[in-house]
């Protein structure tokens, strides 16, 4: 038997069942590698992302962050090492994993009501569990009110909002993120900082974040793992020791918050 | 209300554009003293349609009938063949350029052999418009599937979506667009290949009409026929434009 709570966990990863206590250690990568033909896209992977923890995998666009996302999600399969979720080597995407993706995935012929209860309808929830699910989602993220628009109708932020709401219906323990305001401006982003800030501390879930935005990662999380490419690797790894709860005037207002975005941008070889 | 006024100018303009256009055909037509078996005048065609009327509504009913089945079918076979494509990769290496191959065939030359094959009636002109429209419309559901957004689909597989699921859900709404802009171009030509079968070699019909009117030069029945079939395609075209109402998320891209 393998306690949860270390990092060995075996390579085959069968037959363990950590359903009787909380993981501790909810996403844990050992030794990943995976390669496309001759392109080697991510090497030696190690990483542990803890319960309730909030961390970022902060690196340049094409250093293989997304594709660490999917392996993780259960989307793309890897060559060797290790990838696995509260203990168990991860196969295809489990229910209590939620994904959301750069690009929103509303379905243009759906209502915002329809789009966020999507997951809930393909896993079958019960029907009044699911509208209840629904509508405090949509309160949460301030849609209630489009609740019966299109997304077409909606801004690109408010979009963004919905495609969270699609990962938050099924209330999965984990939430990971690829880049999810990437392709926002600078304003909403910020905004949304706050809201996924705000929805986080009040739900507490394990979170994995992929992002190019520095001020995102130290703003949001408790760790952040920056990655370099060619191959993708983990090249350095820095706790956030920022006080929570956090909030947007005081916490990007402290020097340590400054001293933070500054050393991370010279880690990353931006002039700072 | 400028929006009802430019709109009251717009079919003001096409009103007055056509009649100008009938009026100088009438009067035209008996100034230069052409022949009626060439030109006859706009009033004569309209007279001989009145003239002819039961005759017109009842080959009219039979060559729709005929544009209708043949179309139905194409969308039957044309979608159940535009799927089978989809997800066989095997029907994608042998069955669909054989398509694409026969595509490209002049379908009005195998009219003589859809005769030989199905006799002068019915059947043979619902070949023909069948023909016509088929392979729009397999083109059209394959393209319809095939582009279904690749963020849509990695979507559905971290919801860990069944093939059923998402094919209801996604595939299905996201080919629907390109399915309606193949039924737009497949009605006309199904009309187009009934009445080529019907001159080929019919018994009744429209086509047939015009060949009667032809050998006993009635070119104002002839022109009478036309414009009946050209008011039906019409028709069947504004049947497709309101069904793809329904599908209004065409080109919506969020």
């Amino acid at each position: 038997m393998v306690s949860t709570a270390t990092a060995e966990v075996p390579k085959s990863g069968k037959g363990l069942n950590v359903a009787a206590e909380p993981a501790v250690n909810h996403i844990e990568a050992q030794g990943l590698n995976k390669t496309f033909g001759s392109f080697k896209a991510l090497e030696d992977i190690d990483f542990t992302i803890n319960n309730q923890e909030f961390v970022s995998v902060l690196g340049p666009s094409g250093c293989g962050k997304s594709t660490l996302l999917r392996i993780v999600a259960g989307l793309i399969p890897y060559e060797s090492g290790s990838a696995t979720i509260k203990g168990e080597k991860v196969r295809a995407p489990r229910p209590d994993v939620g994904v959301v993706f750069q690009t929103n995935n509303m379905l243009p012929w759906l209502t915002v009501r329809r789009n966020v209860e999507l997951g809930a309808r393909i896993r079958n929830m019960p029907a009044d569990a699911r509208d209840a699910a629904v509508d405090k989602i949509l309160d949460v993220l301030s849609l209630t009110k489009f609740a019966d628009a299109h997304p077409h109708q909606l801004s690109g932020g408010m979009r963004q909002r919905a495609s969270i709401g699609q990962a938050l219906v099924l209330d999965p323990q984990i939430l990971l993120m690829d880049e999810p305001f990437g392709a926002l401006d600078a304003l909403t982003r910020d905004k949304l900082n706050v809201e996924l800030l705000r929805i986080w501390q009040e739900s507490r879930k394990t979170v994995m974040l992929i992002t190019h935005s520095i001020a995102e990662a130290v703003f949001l999380s408790d760790r952040v793992l920056v990655m370099a490419d060619r191959p993708g690797k983990i090249v350095e790894e820095v706790t956030i020791d920022l006080p929570r709860p956090r909030n947007a005037a005081t916490t990007r207002a402290m020097p340590k918050f400054g001293e933070y975005v500054a050393y991370l941008g010279k880690v990353m070889g931006v002039a700072s | 209300m400028p929006g009802v006024t430019s709109r009251l100018a717009a079919y003001s303009q096409v009103v007055l554009f056509f009649g100008a256009f009938l009026l100088f055909w009438e009067f035209g037509v008996r100034y230069f003293e052409v022949k009626s078996y060439i030109l006859p005048p706009i009033s004569a065609i309209a007279v001989a349609v009145w003239e002819a009327r039961s005759e017109i509504f009842e080959n009219s009913m039979y060559t729709l009938a005929e544009v209708l089945i043949g179309f139905g079918a194409a969308v039957v076979v044309g979608v159940m063949l535009g799927m089978v494509v989809y997800v066989s990769p095997f029907a994608q290496r042998t069955i669909y350029p054989l398509v694409t191959a026969l595509q490209t065939t002049p379908k009005s030359a195998l009219a003589p052999l859809m005769i030989v094959w199905f006799g002068y009636g019915f059947i043979s002109k619902v070949a023909m418009a069948f023909l016509f429209a088929f392979f729009p419309i397999v083109v059209a559901t394959l393209g319809g599937f095939a582009g279904t957004a690749k963020n849509l689909e990695e979507h559905f597989r971290a919801l860990n979506a069944g093939p059923w699921r998402t094919f209801t859900t996604l595939r299905l709404p996201s080919a629907l667009p390109s399915f309606i802009d193949g039924c737009r171009v497949a009605m006309p030509l199904a009309m187009i290949g009934a009445i080529i079968g019907e001159l080929v070699g019919s018994e009744r019909g429209l086509g047939n009409l015009i060949m009667l009117g032809t050998a006993s030069t009635r070119t104002d029945l002839v022109f009478g026929c036309i414009i009946v079939i050209t008011l039906i395609s019409l028709a069947l075209y504004a049947l497709i434009e309101f069904a793809a109402k329904s599908v209004w998320w065409r080109g919506i891209q969020v």
